[in-house]
């Protein structure tokens, strides 16, 4: 699976073989420590960023806070 | 509006179907997911919290393109809880390239079976608005038919993915000697395989799907 960066995939590939790893292995396991992936993950979202921006996906738009739980919250959609 | 609401059984039991979830994409049924990114993840309280961008592309006919313009390419914004001492797993879509005339929104739940644990309990609903464009009433109807069909492919798509894993675990269970390095590498190799294989049967088997599916 791509990333929406070109220069990215080589990141993701590896980002998401560590986490899939990381989720069977320990985190279904029980064990919370997402240290595991964490430097990859770190340069991987640096490349996401960027590749965001340069493709004006805004960010604004998907931002909601959801550590709130909400889930039936809606992101304001009607602009028209 | 439009609502649309969809259960399936996978024998397969939570944990996996988990695992699959995540490596849903790429599968040979969904070749309209073309790319999927990690904007944000986190565990708070035993949960992990993931929001994803989910690029697709949507083959809606041609007379649409007039109204909603062409949209080659499609992003949503994906919201995912996974819970493993509840053993739970959400994850809620809402897509944000036809913001402005069309709003989808997706929820699907990974729930134990209430009554056989050893399977998995997948709920789906999508609700679909279209305003401010001429028959409206119309899109409503044909993006709630494409969800649903894709939400067929969708399923078959994971049963594939599953199937892959297990087989994975297999061929981990012969070699344990492997390090971890060649996980990664088998893993790496094998998503290559998918995409590979994905884009070489991808018509042979949709029109198969078609066919099998009863919705």
């Amino acid at each position: 699976m791509n990333s929406l960066g070109e220069d990215c995939n080589e990141l993701k590939r590896k980002y998401d073989a560590c986490f899939n790893l990381w989720f069977s292995e320990r985190f279904l396991k029980g064990d919370n420590d997402d240290s595991m992936c964490a430097p990859i993950f770190k340069v991987y979202q640096e490349c996401v960023k960027k590749a965001m921006e340069e493709q004006k996906i805004e960010l604004r738009e998907i931002e909601a806070d959801y550590s709130t739980g909400d889930y039936n919250e809606k992101p304001e959609h009607s602009k028209s | 509006m439009k609502i649309w609401t969809s259960e399936h059984t996978f024998n397969h039991p939570w944990e996996t179907v988990a695992q699959a979830a995540w490596r849903k994409y790429p599968n040979p049924m969904t070749p309209s997911i073309i790319g999927t990114d990690v904007v944000e993840r986190k565990v708070v309280d035993g949960v992990l919290h993931t929001h994803r961008l989910v690029q697709s592309k949507w083959y809606l006919p041609k007379w649409t393109h007039k109204i909603i313009g062409t949209a080659k390419s499609c992003f949503a914004s994906e919201r995912s809880v996974v819970d493993p001492s509840k053993r739970q797993m959400i994850l809620k879509t809402v897509n944000l390239t036809f913001c402005r005339h069309i709003s989808v929104d997706e929820i699907i739940y990974y729930e134990p079976h209430p009554k056989d644990p050893t399977k998995t309990l997948l709920r789906q609903e999508a609700s679909v608005t279209v305003h401010g464009v001429p028959l409206s009433h119309y899109m409503e109807d044909m993006v709630t038919s494409n969800i649903s069909m894709n939400a067929g492919k969708g399923r078959l798509g994971l049963e594939w993915v599953i199937g892959r894993i297990n087989a994975e675990v297999k061929g981990i269970a012969e070699t344990a000697a492997k390090s971890t390095d060649d996980l990664i590498m088998t893993t790496r190799r094998s998503l290559d395989d998918m995409t590979e294989s994905a884009r070489k049967s991808m018509d042979e088997i949709s029109a198969q799907a078609a066919k099998h599916m009863h919705i």
